[in-house]
């Protein structure tokens, strides 16, 4: 049986239907980075800014979910959540991937507030700002900058890792390449043609965060 | 008696088992320039520290404008907008224009609108010289501009005292005029400062008093011609020489 034989056209007009698993995709991740952020930036405040407690706590969360594979908490919370209340396979892939590129985020936040030189907000509070207004006027301004490339890094990992909700039956990307074998038994030419819209949603991605990266360059 | 601006009282402070101040006093009036002098490790700059609470000290008093500072009670951040202050590595703002350095406390701290902010900062920055450069983030001025836009800073808050914690210590020595220059404009407008400066010539020209330090209590204190003329104690002698020296050095080295 050859690579491709009379059932390849048949793969590329399943393209339409493959694409339309993009809005999933797209979305599970922009969801999970929007979580992992907000996650990870207070797991950040906490182990910089926090008393010794928090520190402690904000540390052991990040530990134990950097030493999880993401299976392990996508199958975890989709368990845990089917048992308690009808958990959508959306809601828990969505949680299981925010939680997990929580811990990451979380490092590449903490790296870049402590960055900023203590001066700076040595400067601040000598001219009376409270330490809220000098964390957000001055220190994560600088830092997010610095963190920009950091964070571009883990937006692309996330974006891959979004193909695992297939195991979940998610009907994103990868779950409908699997239906246009099954129908086409092309399996080469699918995960192909699955690789190069992954590849052009990773390069998009890169892209845009490198032109916002020199779009908001500090001058000098 | 005229009142002191600040007003330090038995100030003691200790690294673990260093001390670093040892019963610190002293009474800084209006209108007055001091300038602090002494060896390295001395106390000096966790003296200017202490006064605004950047640094907590172990016991002692601070009192400003006759109010007694309690840390308790009194807010903080209140409290340090009514001291300026002037650091040795400038500690700009980076990711801000000259401008906006200058205004952002205007607008956060003071709360005052932006029209108002934004005439008061340009009158800061020309006040240092610095109008032309407004623009300018801080990695593209040179470390004596930094230092004048630093100084605007402080000054856009309209503080009662400001302390100066070695301004020209990070500058090349071609540098260092521009900044004493403005310094001494302040001091001749009446600004009340504390310098913690090795600059004789700003201190013979601009100073009131100096304060010589030792061992984190002061070991000698005069006015400069008294005190550069005529001091009393061995260790003040030896210390000044050593300047003097250093000074000569820096001439030779500006010719050459």
């Amino acid at each position: 049986m050859s690579i491709f034989d009379d059932r390849a056209a048949e793969v590329l007009q399943s393209l339409p239907y493959l694409l339309q698993g993009l809005g999933v995709t797209i979305s599970v991740t922009l969801l999970a980075l929007l979580l992992g952020g907000l996650i990870g930036l207070m797991g950040a405040l906490a182990r910089v800014y926090g008393a010794a407690p928090l520190r402690a706590a904000a540390a052991a969360y990040s530990r134990t979910i950097r030493s999880l594979p993401l299976l392990v908490i996508l199958f975890f919370l989709y368990f845990l959540g089917s048992d308690i209340y009808e958990m959508s396979v959306f809601t828990s892939m969505v949680l299981a991937l925010g939680i997990h590129t929580s811990a990451y985020q979380e490092g590449i936040f903490r790296a870049g507030i402590q960055s900023i030189e203590r001066g700076q907000s040595e400067a601040a509070a000598a001219i009376g700002m409270t330490p809220f207004q000098n964390f957000f006027t001055i220190v994560l301004p600088q830092a997010l900058r610095r963190c920009i490339p950091y964070w571009g890094n883990e937006a692309a990992i996330v974006l891959k890792d979004s193909s695992l909700a297939y195991v979940l039956g998610l009907t994103e990307l990868m779950r409908r390449g699997q239906y246009v074998i099954s129908r086409t038994h092309q399996a080469f030419l699918t995960y192909l043609i699955i690789g190069l819209i992954y590849l052009i949603l990773t390069l998009v991605l890169t892209r845009g965060l490198s032109y916002m990266e020199k779009r908001v360059k500090i001058p000098g | 008696m005229t009142k002191s601006i600040v007003s330090i009282r038995n100030l003691h402070k200790s690294y673990g088992k260093v001390p670093v101040l040892n019963d610190f006093s002293l009474d800084v009036y209006p209108n007055e320039v001091v300038v602090v002098i002494g060896p390295s490790g001395t106390g000096k700059s966790t003296l200017l520290r202490c006064i605004n609470y950047l640094t907590p000290f172990d016991s002692g008093e601070i009192h400003l404008d006759g109010q007694k500072i309690d840390p308790r009670k009194t807010n903080l951040n209140h409290v340090r907008q009514q001291i300026g202050m002037v650091f040795q590595d400038f500690n700009l703002f980076n990711h801000m224009s000259a401008f906006h350095n200058v205004a952002v406390g205007l607008v956060k701290v003071k709360r005052v609108n932006r029209g108002e902010a934004r005439s008061r900062a340009l009158d800061e920055l020309e006040r240092v010289g610095m109008l032309q450069y407004k623009d300018q983030y801080p990695a593209e001025l040179s470390g004596g501009q930094k230092q004048r836009v630093a100084i605007a800073r402080a000054l856009a808050m309209n503080p009662k005292i400001m302390l100066f914690d070695e301004p020209t210590s990070a500058l090349d020595p071609e540098l260092i005029e521009e900044v004493l220059a403005v310094m001494k404009s302040l001091a001749a407008a009446g600004m009340t400062m504390v310098v913690v400066s090795h600059e004789m010539s700003f201190a013979r020209e601009a100073a009131d008093r100096i304060v010589f330090m030792d061992q984190g209590a002061i070991a000698e204190m005069g006015s400069p011609s008294e005190l550069f003329a005529n001091p009393h104690k061995e260790r003040t002698r030896q210390f000044l020489s050593k300047l003097g020296y250093r000074e000569n050095e820096r001439k030779d080295e500006s010719d050459g």
